[in-house]
């Protein structure tokens, strides 16, 4: 018996093991730049992700007409200006959109006392409706026309899925044992890459660290320069994005000179306005309710549970495929009427007992 | 075609064990026991050892062990010495060198960087005592030293790496980190960090005689084994007394390419490809970020970046109005 | 034309795969063969239309020069000449160069009594070419994904194609593919300056040194000497295997694997041994 022939189960068991992890079959192909550049998104069909279906609308919505919801109802602080109908839709449309479950109405409402604050949860989700109309009225480079609803982020969850905290406090940073550095370390959110695995508390929070790391000059120059450490801080936020949008580097950047923006794509000026507005949403939105969220809402630091882009996106370059949902519920951006809304306040948050509990840590400002 | 082609030894002899040519002074360092190793003798010699360890040599395999130790232990305790962890997540496990705020400080914190430079001091230490060793066994044995030399470029560029570039940067965070992945990291960001090396004409150069160095290698490789039935790769012999082999090899290339080499010049054009892989290399990473600072910018500057069409986009924060 | 002074006895006829006596001659030094015949034609079509490419493009700055692939759009098809099928054409071209370079040299081994070995690994750095140009754009299904012709340009498809799977070094084989180049550059550097170093002893008036010579450095060095047989046995095989993993390590980004490459790592991360 020849030796291949002698060989041949291992060989046959040897390939069925290694290909057993491949990505065979027919890809999805695309080509973002000019030919021959490589600029091109290669995609296996059954890796890509089947979203939630999204839910109908209840039923469709009748003329803006009637008393406002802040005439029939009380307390209404944000939705004042829809119509009482509008007003009801999203109420009912939010059950389904934060799963409520069993509990309904009461999951933020208290049943005998429906304008009452006494539940946090309401306190959450009336901040969770400024951050729509911010990001609806304010962020429209980055969301444009499409916009988000409350299923944008949540899908369902009453937590979104795709979510941070800062986590458990870091060591001792003199301390050997246990001290990685915050890098080194196989984890999803640099797609198990080495690179510094904390890029959402360094990037998209408070006191964001620069992002771009390339000189602007061909030469060394007196301006701040950047170390070989940011580089590898930027390139770990870069995994995330990808990841958190199925896409690869090329989407966004022409790897010829990540730096350069006349060799870029329209994608990666639309992902600058995303990033400053998930900082936005982190700092002075969410991160402003640290006072509201019990304990098992929040990290282990007591920061709460925050967004990335992993938050709206959930892997797809458009979250839900571009589906424009806010069309559906044109309120949650302002009034029907097109008669923009002013700057909307950002009121702080009363504590669940109806106490007024700012303090440091809220921040009043505008972006 | 049932031929021979010479990849493995049909017949392997085995005779009284060659303990090397005599040294010039009487030497008890070579005194280990030569054995035989059939899986080797397939392909080369079979005979491992003796092996000559001298003063220098257990000095610099010392140094080296402590390197290799201080490496080791310090990823071991980065997982909270577990050793499944320590298995585990080997490839992903790193000696950082310092953060940049530490600049060149003699000693920063261990857990800091600290002790990165002294496994860095450690190993460094070790490859210079193996190459002043390399220098000596040849001299002793009345060779010329030509691989001492060729180490020698070597060296510069992992000097360039850990030390010499750092210093220039005024920043031991520039430096190569241990591990296995943590050092393509820096590799990525390097790249990333300085506008996209393929732009760096060293870059460029050291890239053409690494291949040039592989294609060498297999033309020269494939050459005398093809010529093996005439004793092609007895080349001492054919430098002196030009046999048959030569003779074809040489006309192999002649009428192939339109010129060849010699037996002995076949051998300066491989110590050069390869040397100058590693010395342009180190060039051009040392030339990074003190003279040139971004060399995708460079390479526009000079008229030779690829120039793509324009995509319209413009930088965002320059517009007026922009979110910082 | 001159003949070196031993070549004389050497220009035999015969040896050659086709063509018989047709072709079994000497131009100058060249030997040309059927395959020579073939071998100018693919190589002066090539060049003609790389020529003709630069002239269509902007510059004749040498390292601007770029002769691109047609867009994906155009599929496995052959698109218009200004719009990839130039490129097309180049590479119908160069392959065929190739190959009839690898069978003149063939030819040549025949006639000199040699073994094939030569011809043999350069089929290697051939499939590496056609694995790249060829094989992995029939396997994503357009020619769109071959790299283009021009020194800086198809430098930065090997960018951004990288990038594509976000962090390059993480693929296994392109792991192995680094490692046996430098390995191979390490064993020349080795090689070379063991020969010369036997041969130039260099103090004035010594005699060369003889092989036991070069074994005697080697086991003094680093305990083992592999031999003057062995080097070259192992020279080709790390060359032909950096050749062969580079080969390995693009025809399974995309085709087989398209995520990131460090998460290719995970199956290691997840082993059920790690309890």
């Amino acid at each position: 018996m020849s030796r291949a022939a002698k060989h041949l189960p291992l060989i046959l068991a040897g390939s069925a093991l290694l290909l057993g992890g491949c990505d065979l079959g027919k890809k999805v192909t695309s080509q973002q730049g000019y030919r021959g550049t490589g600029i091109q998104q290669v995609v296996q069909p059954s890796l890509i992700p089947v979203a939630a279906a999204i839910p109908p609308e209840p039923y469709p919505a009748s003329p803006d007409e009637g008393p406002r919801a802040s005439e029939t109802y009380q307390n209404v602080k944000v939705l004042g200006y829809a119509s009482t109908d509008d007003f009801n839709r999203i109420m009912l449309s939010m059950n389904e959109w934060i799963g409520t479950g069993e509990q309904g109405c009461a999951y933020c409402h208290n049943p005998a006392n429906m304008a009452s604050d006494e539940k946090y949860t309401k306190v959450v989700a009336r901040r969770m409706l400024q951050m729509t109309q911010n990001i609806n009225n304010n962020w429209t480079q980055h969301v444009h026309a499409t916009g988000v609803t409350c299923w944008t982020c949540h899908r369902g969850n009453a937590v979104p899925v795709y979510n941070w905290n800062k986590g458990p406090l870091p060591g001792d940073p003199m301390k050997l044992a246990g001290n990685k550095h915050g890098k080194d370390t196989p984890l999803a959110v640099v797609a198990y890459s080495d690179l510094p695995n904390k890029p959402f508390d360094t990037y998209l929070n408070t006191n964001p660290a620069v992002i771009r790391v390339a000189a602007n000059s061909p030469y060394p120059g007196p301006k701040d320069t950047q170390p070989i450490d940011a580089a590898r801080g930027t390139y770990g936020l870069m995994m995330h994005m990808s990841s958190a949008l199925g896409v690869n580097c090329t989407y966004c950047h022409n790897t010829q000179s990540f730096r350069q923006w006349s060799i870029s794509r329209p994608q990666r000026a639309n992902a600058w306005y995303g990033i400053r507005m998930v900082r936005d949403i982190n700092v002075n939105y969410i991160g402003g309710l640290a006072n509201v969220f019990p304990a098992y809402r929040k990290g282990p630091q007591g920061d709460p549970n925050k967004a990335n882009c992993g938050t709206c996106h959930q892997a797809q370059s458009k979250p839900m495929g571009g589906y424009p949902m806010l069309s559906l519920y044109p309120v949650l951006k302002g009034p029907r009427s097109g008669q923009k809304i002013a700057q909307p306040t950002l009121l702080t948050p009363a504590a669940p007992n109806g106490e007024d509990m700012s303090g440091p840590g809220q921040q009043i400002a505008a972006r | 075609m049932a031929a021979y082609q010479n990849i493995f030894t049909q017949v392997q002899l085995r005779a009284a064990p060659e303990m090397g040519p005599p040294l010039p002074w009487a030497d008890s360092a070579r005194d280990f026991k030569p054995w035989y190793s059939d899986l080797m003798g397939a392909i080369g010699n079979a005979q491992i050892g003796p092996f000559y360890l001298g003063t220098l040599g257990i000095a610099s395999l010392f140094c080296g062990l402590i390197a290799f130790e201080i490496i080791g232990l310090n990823m071991l305790a980065s997982v909270n010495w577990s050793w499944v962890q320590f298995v585990r997540q080997l490839p992903w496990l790193a000696l950082e060198p310092p953060a940049p705020q530490y600049g060149i400080s003699i000693l920063p914190p261990l857990a800091q960087g600290g002790w990165w430079l002294m496994a860095g001091f450690f190993l460094t230490t070790s490859i210079i005592l193996w190459w002043v060793r390399s220098y000596n066994r040849a001299r002793a044995l009345g060779i010329g030293t030509h691989t001492t030399w060729a180490f020698a470029s070597a060296i510069w560029l992992y000097l360039v790496l850990g030390f010499i570039r750092p210093l220039l940067m005024g920043s031991w965070s520039e430096a190569v980190p241990f591990g296995v992945f943590p050092h393509l990291d820096w590799t990525a960001a390097f790249s990333i960090r300085y506008g996209n090396l393929f732009y760096n004409p060293f870059h460029c150069l050291s890239i053409v005689f690494l291949y040039g160095s592989t294609l060498l290698f297999a033309m020269h490789g494939a050459t005398i084994m093809a010529v093996g039935r005439y004793g092609g790769e007895r080349e001492l012999e054919h430098i002196v007394d030009r046999g048959t082999a030569a003779e074809r090899a040489g006309l192999f290339w002649r009428w192939t390419m339109g010129f060849n080499a010699t037996y002995e010049s076949v051998h300066r054009w491989a110590w050069w490809f390869a040397v100058l892989t590693t010395l342009t290399g180190g060039i051009g990473i040392l030339l990074t970020g003190t003279v040139v600072d971004n060399w995708y910018l460079w390479a526009v500057d000079h008229h030779y970046a690829t120039i793509y069409p324009d995509t319209g986009v413009v930088d965002p924060a320059l517009l007026p109005g922009a979110p910082k | 034309m001159a003949l070196l002074s031993f070549e004389r006895k050497y220009r035999v006829r015969g040896g050659t795969l086709l063509g018989g006596d047709l072709f079994d001659f000497w131009v100058g030094p060249f030997y040309v063969g059927f395959f020579g015949v073939t071998g100018l034609f693919f190589t002066l079509i090539g060049t003609a239309l790389i020529l003709w490419g630069a002239a269509l493009g902007p510059t004749w700055n040498p390292w601007l020069i770029n002769i691109s692939p047609p867009d994906l759009r155009y599929g496995l098809g052959l698109a218009p000449l200004r719009e990839g099928g130039l490129w097309q054409i180049i590479t119908i071209a160069a392959t065929g160069s190739f190959i009839s370079w690898a069978l003149r040299e063939v030819e040549i081994c025949r006639k000199l009594g040699m073994g094939l070995h030569v011809p043999f690994a350069f089929s290697f750095a051939i499939l590496a070419y056609v694995t790249l140009e060829i094989v992995r754009p029939l396997l994503l299904g357009a020619w769109g994904f071959g790299f283009p012709y021009g020194i800086f340009s198809h430098l930065d498809w090997v960018s951004n194609t990288g990038y594509q799977y976000l962090h390059f070094h993480y693929n296994p084989a392109h792991m192995l593919a680094v490692s046996f180049f430098f390995t191979t550059t390490l064993a020349l550097a080795l090689h070379g300056s063991l020969v010369l170093a036997a041969a130039n002893p260099g103090r004035p008036g010594e005699t060369m040194k003889s092989p036991e010579y070069e074994d005697g450095f080697f086991r003094d060095f680093i305990g083992y000497s592999i031999g003057t047989l062995g080097i070259h046995r192992l020279g080709l095989f790390l060359a032909l295997n950096a050749g062969f993993w580079s080969a390995v390590c693009i025809v399974i980004s995309g085709p087989f694997w398209t995520r990131g490459w460090p998460e290719w790592w995970t199956w290691w991360l997840n082993l059920p041994i790690w309890h």
